[in-house]
C-alpha cells in the first residue's frame, strides 16, 4: 500500500479556539475515504490545512512526501474547496485552461482538458458561459470538473454533493466510483449514506478530534449485528425480533429502524428475520448486515 | 519559481483589462480622459510654452518648481506630457491596480490557483501583469503625443523617438513601487475599496508621522524615501541622478514585493 497522506499530531488555532487537536491518521491509495463530522468539527479546516491554504498550529503533514502548497504537488493533488468560486468575469472553459496551462498543458491541450472535465459534469453545452449565468448546482459542477484536470493522484471534494439535485448528485457519486481506480478520492459530506456506498475508510471529526472507523471492516468480537429499516412504525418489533434465536439485545436506533445483536454461529438469521416480518405482515425496506455508517459513529453500541 | 507559470498569470491580467467589459471600460474611461489631455494641454504645447505673453509666466512658474530644463526641449509636447504622465499614472495606478489578489481571495477563487502555482508566483504574476498593463497605455500615451509632434513638425519627429524612450522608462520605473504598495496591501486588505483607503491613509497619516519625527530628530527626516513618488519632483524636473531617479523606486519595488511575499505565504486563503 502506497500512503498518500500522513498526518501527526496536527493541530490548528484559530486564537482561542482549537480547531483541530493533535489529529494523527494515513491515507493509502485506494478507495475514497470520507471525512465526517458535524458542522465546527474541523473537517474544512483539515481540508485547508491539507490543501495549504492555512499553516497548521502544530504538528506534521506530509502529502506524497511533500509539505501541503508544494510546487511538486501541483496536478497530483486537486480540490474543491467549499464555497470557492470561479471568476465571474471569464467563461468557464477560459478559466480552465488557464489552469490547464498552470499545470503544465500547452494551450490546445489545455483546451482539449478542459473541454473533458466538462463532458465529464455534463456541462459541454455551457463551456463558453460565465460562471455568474448559471446555476447553483451547475457552477459547483464546474467547480468539480476543476478537480479532475489532469490525472491526480489525490482529489479532495469537500461537499461536493450539496446543493445538488438528486440527478446530479448520483452522477458524481457515480463518477467518484468510477474514477476511484486511478485517483484516491477523499470526501467530506453530511450524507452518510451516500459516504457509506462510496468509502471504506472514515475519519470522524468531532471538535477537532478525530477517530477512525472502517465501514466494511469485519467484525472481531463475538458480538454481530443486524440492522433492519422498516417503512412504517409498527407495534412490538423489539419483542418479536428478540425472541429468535440468538438474538442478544434489539434496540431502535432511530424511528423505524432496529439494531440487532446476535451471538456470532447464529445460523441463518437474516432469513429468520425476514420471517418475521413476513409473519407480522410488516413491510422492510432494507436489512443491513452490520451497523450503518451513522450507527457506527453516533450510536456507538 | 516557475517562469513560464508567472508569464500565465501575468498574460491573464493583461486580459482582463483588455477582453473584460469591466477591464475595457476602464479603458474607455482611460482613453476619454487622455483625448482631452492631447487634445488641449499638450496639442497647445507650443502656442503656450512660444506665447510671448506666456512665455515669462511659465518661465517664472517652471523655474520655481525646478522644471526650468523642460522649457529648452525642442519637443513642447513632450515637455507638457512629461509631468502630466509623471504625476497623473501614479494617482490613475493606484485605481488600477486595486485589486490584485483581493478579490480573488474573498471569492475564493485563489484556492483553484494555489493549487497550480505557488503563492510567490501568483503575486510576482500579478504584479508583472499589472505593470505590462501600465506600460502598454503609458505607450499609447506617449505613442500618441510623438504622433501629435510629428504632425506638428515632422522634422523633430525621429530626434523626439530616443527621448520618448527614456520618459517612457522613467515612468514605468516611478509607477513600479506604486503598484508593489498596492500588492502589499492586497496581501491583507478585505476589499479593493480598503486597499485604495489604506494607500490614501500610508501616503497622508505617513507623511504626517514623518514629519512630527523629523521634527524631534532631524535625520529621520530621511523616512520619507519609503514614500512610493519620493524622488518624483527631482524627476520632474530631469534633476534627479540615476541613483534617485532609478534605484530609489527600484528599491522601494523590491522591498514591497518581499514584503508582500511574506505576507501573503503566511496568510489564510
Amino acid at each position: 500500500m502506497t500512503t498518500l497522506i500522513s498526518a501527526n499530531g496536527l493541530s490548528k488555532r484559530f486564537g482561542t479556539k482549537l480547531a483541530l487537536d493533535k489529529v494523527t491518521f494515513e491515507v493509502q491509495k485506494g478507495a475514497p475515504v470520507a471525512l465526517v463530522g458535524p458542522n465546527g468539527a474541523g473537517k474544512t479546516t483539515l481540508f485547508s490545512l491539507l490543501c495549504g491554504y492555512i499553516l497548521p498550529s502544530a504538528g506534521e503533514l506530509n502529502i506524497l512526501g511533500n509539505r501541503p502548497g508544494s510546487a511538486s504537488l501541483f496536478g497530483q493533488l486537486a480540490a474543491l474547496p467549499q464555497d470557492a468560486q470561479l471568476d465571474p468575469r471569464f467563461s468557464i472553459i477560459h478559466q480552465l485552461r488557464f489552469y490547464g496551462q498552470l499545470q503544465g498543458y500547452g494551450r490546445r491541450k489545455a483546451q482539449q482538458e478542459s473541454e473533458r472535465v466538462l463532458a465529464l459534469v455534463g456541462l459541454s453545452d455551457v463551456a463558453k458561459s460565465r460562471p455568474s449565468d448559471l446555476s447553483h448546482g451547475m457552477r459547483k459542477r464546474v467547480t468539480i470538473g476543476q478537480a479532475l484536470f489532469g490525472e491526480p493522484q489525490i482529489v479532495m471534494l469537500d461537499e461536493a454533493t450539496a446543493g445538488l439535485d438528486p440527478i446530479h448528485a448520483r452522477e458524481i457519486r457515480e463518477l467518484v466510483s468510477s474514477l476511484s481506480e486511478q485517483t484516491t478520492f477523499i470526501l467530506s459530506s453530511h450524507d452518510l449514506s451516500e459516504l457509506e456506498r462510496l468509502c471504506t475508510q472514515v475519519l470522524h471529526l468531532d471538535h477537532g478530534v478525530l477517530s477512525e472507523h472502517n465501514a466494511h471492516a469485519r467484525p472481531t468480537t463475538n458480538t454481530l449485528y443486524f440492522t433492519l429499516q422498516l417503512s412504517q412504525v409498527y407495534p412490538q418489533v423489539e419483542q418479536a425480533l428478540a425472541l429468535l434465536p440468538s438474538v442478544t439485545k434489539v434496540y431502535m436506533s432511530q424511528a423505524k429502524e432496529y439494531v440487532i445483536e446476535y451471538e456470532r454461529g447464529a445460523k441463518a438469521l437474516d432469513i429468520a428475520i425476514l420471517q418475521c416480518c413476513h409473519s407480522n405482515n410488516w413491510q422492510y425496506r432494507q436489512i443491513i448486515n452490520g451497523h450503518t455508517l451513522e450507527n457506527q459513529i453516533f450510536h456507538k453500541a | 519559481m516557475h517562469i513560464k507559470r508567472l508569464a500565465n498569470i501575468a498574460a491573464f491580467e493583461l486580459v482582463r483589462l483588455f477582453l473584460t467589459k469591466r477591464g475595457l471600460l476602464a479603458v474607455v474611461a482611460f482613453s476619454v480622459c487622455w483625448i482631452l489631455i492631447l487634445r488641449y494641454p499638450i496639442g497647445q504645447a507650443v502656442s503656450l510654452l512660444g506665447s510671448p505673453d506666456f512665455a515669462d509666466f511659465f518661465n517664472s512658474i517652471f523655474g520655481a518648481i525646478g522644471f526650468s530644463k523642460l522649457l529648452t526641449w525642442p519637443e513642447a509636447e513632450l515637455a507638457v506630457y512629461w509631468p502630466i504622465a509623471l504625476y497623473s499614472f501614479p494617482v490613475f495606478c493606484l485605481f488600477l491596480c486595486g485589486d490584485q489578489t483581493v478579490g480573488d481571495r474573498q471569492r475564493g477563487t485563489l484556492r483553484f490557483l494555489t493549487l497550480r502555482a505557488t503563492r510567490a508566483e501568483i503575486i510576482l504574476g500579478r504584479f508583472v501583469g499589472q505593470v505590462l498593463i501600465l506600460a502598454v497605455l503609458l505607450s499609447l500615451t506617449i505613442v500618441a503625443t510623438i504622433v501629435m509632434l510629428g504632425f506638428r513638425e515632422p522634422s523633430l519627429f525621429i530626434s523626439s523617438v530616443p527621448r520618448a524612450f527614456t520618459l517612457l522608462l522613467h515612468l514605468v520605473i516611478t509607477v513600479m513601487p506604486f503598484i508593489a504598495l498596492m500588492t502589499f496591501l492586497n496581501t491583507f486588505a478585505r476589499s479593493s475599496r480598503l486597499a485604495l483607503v489604506l494607500a490614501i491613509l500610508f501616503f497622508a497619516g505617513g507623511s504626517i508621522i514623518v514629519a512630527l519625527l523629523a521634527w524631534q530628530v532631524p535625520v529621520l527626516e530621511s523616512l520619507n524615501m519609503m514614500f512610493p513618488g519620493y524622488q518624483i519632483n527631482e524627476v520632474a524636473g530631469q534633476n534627479a541622478g540615476m541613483l534617485l531617479g532609478i534605484g530609489l523606486p527600484l528599491l522601494q519595488t523590491f522591498t514591497l514585493l518581499l514584503m508582500s511575499e511574506r505576507v501573503f505565504a503566511r496568510s489564510a486563503l
